[in-house]
């Protein structure tokens, strides 16, 4: 009973919750990224669930796969734009990235 | 036994160190956490009977991932911007503000919902299937592989296009302008 | 399957009872409790001989560089000085254990506890036999490149954490060094995978044969020079000379664990040689052979097992020997030479040498150089 469908949904949708109020509360970029690691990850852990519980083969383990890869590729163009912006701005707080509003 | 066993403490890992990405005012701290929570999930596959995942999540997430963010976190000065985070269980002496009760509300209430949809009975729709005990041994490996070169190869090849894009652009992105620099500096100077 | 030493135990003839002793103590969760039971005692017995050949390994160094220097070494404590290493780690115990002001306690004592999880977590799967692996895991290189890239973290918080500028720039050195590395060193695995069609450690040494000809390494011209570029990253991704940038003595006093006392220093310090004979024992697996013996002499009995470990042990501590020979010969490289090679010289290298392995498999049928000559 206990390592049955429902709890693994509702450890995804706890961790999914985490990311949101993390991309929420934070206010330091580098913290919002974190928090969309976070939500990845729990879509990541839905799509291997079901695999396992519902249809039985490997197409969920497949999306995974590639979820970690587009998570690897956004992490890192996602970083590059914050130090860079760091070296121009010398901040990285989310209230002062701004310029666009302005 | 084994089983149930990985199960509690991975998910005990990944909730509890999920919470301290969310409360740790220290940035650094947060990034280990966020190690502990993906190493955590990565049991979680594990107990699921994904090896191969398991093993690729450690490997992207732990080589790649989280050394980037320390990176940055240090490159960006890492501990100096402590002061200026949301404190969101600040309980001195307005007990939180605007921000932090609507965060927790939505929260609260998104997670309510899931938790209704979940335990409604949506979930008996699914058709259960007996599962296979030694399927949980099998190793996915094999059949990993032929579906990633057959059923999925369209997609394979674009994630490689979208890494090699990522690379270039990442490298690009970080890599410090020398005309703006240099403006930078005559500004500071003048 | 996952080949166990827990399924080589249920082969012998009192398995049963075993069991049945175990059955009356716990229940039916007898079998679970013996394969925990045997899995803790086979751990810890593994663990600790690392351990002890970690500690050797730094007598080793100290007696090697001694050679080369035509000098003579620790003598003193026990016969030629071979318990040199006791002595080192009382002294590292008995010492003062410093923090640092304004370092990060949490990290500080995070990190060296992490070098040593990554390292000794690598191994469950080093096949020191084909009997005596603590698991034959099917994806047992990808694992072990997956768990000792804990390492790199553990370099980068000990530099982090310290709050001094020569931890620090040996740490971001360290990681960015071992997150480098690890891409000739993993492709220069997989044109072995893909030559020996499994990533688990007994397909990729059943692929191979007792003699020199049957290994790897002299299977075609891709993987002789495979071999020795996933040796030099491999070398570059434990540190050592001459890629051993991250403690830099000259410029960085001793790089990431420049403020560590005591036995946390000592942590980072076995970590390291343990590291080295996982890597060195890697590289005899993949490349040299493995476990294998000529003839397949003993075959499954305790007398085959042991000459089996002979040769494994055997292959490891010769390629040992090299690395400390190695550091002790060539002078360290700078920075931009250490990511020059690595990003225009051995990835190119790898990257071909996997295309190439793969267009001998089609060519050639993975028939090897030897082979073919023969015939």
């Amino acid at each position: 009973m206990m390592m049955s469908l429902a709890s693994y949904l509702v450890i995804s949708a706890f961790l999914f919750l985490i990311g949101i109020a993390v991309i929420l509360s934070r206010k330091s970029l580098i913290a919002i990224l974190l928090g969309i690691e976070l939500i990845l990850n729990a879509a990541a852990l839905n799509f291997v669930t079901y695999s396992r519980f519902g249809s039985q083969d490997l197409d969920g383990h497949i999306m995974t796969l590639f979820i970690i890869v587009v998570a690897a590729a956004e992490a890192a163009v996602g970083l590059a734009i914050v130090i860079r912006h760091f070296q121009l701005k010398e901040t990285i707080h989310i209230d002062e990235v701004s310029q666009l509003k302005e | 036994m084994f089983h149930k066993l990985l199960f509690i403490m991975s998910t005990v890992l990944t909730v509890a160190s999920a919470l301290v990405v969310l409360l740790n005012k220290n940035i650094m701290h947060a990034c280990i956490a966020l190690l502990g929570s993906l190493i955590g999930i990565a049991g979680l596959y594990l107990t699921l009977g994904a090896d191969f995942v398991a093993a690729t999540q450690l490997m992207v997430y732990v080589g790649g991932v989280v050394i980037l963010m320390l990176f940055a976190v240090m490159l960006t000065g890492g501990q100096d911007f402590v002061s200026k985070t949301q404190k969101l269980f600040d309980l001195t002496p307005n007990m939180g503000n605007a921000t932090s009760y609507s965060v927790g509300i939505v929260s609260a209430a998104l997670f309510g919902m899931i938790i209704y949809g979940l335990t409604e009975s949506s979930l008996s729709s699914i058709p259960k299937k007996d599962i296979d005990p030694n399927l949980i041994e099998a190793s996915t490996l094999e059949r990993l592989g032929e579906l990633l070169l057959t059923d999925h190869v369209l997609a394979f090849e674009i994630s490689s296009v979208l890494l090699l894009g990522a690379l270039v652009g990442a490298a690009i992105i970080a890599r410090p302008d020398r005309s703006t620099s240099s403006s930078a500096n005559t500004s500071e100077e003048q | 399957m996952n080949s166990t030493i827990v399924s080589y135990f249920s082969t012998l003839p009192f398995y049963n009872h075993i069991i049945g002793f175990f059955n009356s103590l716990f229940g039916e969760n007898g079998q679970m409790v013996f394969a925990f039971t045997v899995y803790f005692i086979a751990a810890f017995i593994v663990v600790n001989i690392l351990s002890a050949v970690g500690g050797l390994g730094t007598y080793a160094e100290r007696k090697i560089s001694a050679d080369l220097q035509a000098r003579i070494g620790p003598n003193r404590v026990g016969p030629y000085g071979i318990l040199q290493f006791l002595a080192d780690g009382v002294k590292m115990i008995l010492k003062e254990d410093i923090i640092p002001r304004g370092a990060d306690k949490f990290l500080f004592y995070f990190a060296p506890m992490l070098a040593l999880l990554g390292v000794f977590a690598t191994l469950a799967v080093l096949p020191f036999s084909s009997g005596l692996a603590l698991t034959n895991l099917n994806i047992g290189v990808f694992y072990l490149l997956a768990v000792s890239s804990l390492v790199g973290i553990a370099v980068f918080l000990g530099g982090y954490a310290a709050n001094s500028k020569w931890s620090l720039l040996g740490g971001m050195r360290g990681a960015s060094q071992i997150i480098s590395y690890e891409i000739p060193v993993t492709i220069s695995i997989l044109a072995i995978a893909v030559l020996s069609g499994g990533i688990s450690f007994d397909k990729l040494i059943g692929a191979q044969g007792g003699f020199p000809h049957e290994w790897f390494v002299f299977h075609n011209p891709f993987t002789f020079v495979g071999f020795f570029v996933f040796f030099t990253g491999a070398l570059a991704e434990t540190n050592r000379a001459p890629f051993d940038l991250p403690e830099a003595e000259s410029e960085l006093v001793s790089g990431y664990n420049t403020e560590y006392t005591g036995m946390r220093f000592g942590f980072f310090a076995l970590a390291e040689y343990v590291e080295i004979f996982v890597v060195c024992g890697v590289a005899a697996a993949l490349f040299l052979g493995g476990y294998r013996v000529p003839f397949d002499l003993g075959g499954d009995t305790l007398i085959g097992q042991f000459l089996q470990i002979g040769s494994f042990v055997t292959k490891t501590l010769l390629l040992y020997y090299v690395v400390i020979w190695v550091r002790w010969t060539l002078p360290r490289l700078r920075v931009d030479q250490l990511m020059m090679i690595c990003w225009k010289y051995l990835t190119p290298i790898a990257i071909f040498n996997l295309v190439g392995c793969a267009f001998w498999l089609v060519k050639f049928d993975g028939r090897s150089m030897f082979n073919l000559i023969m015939n």
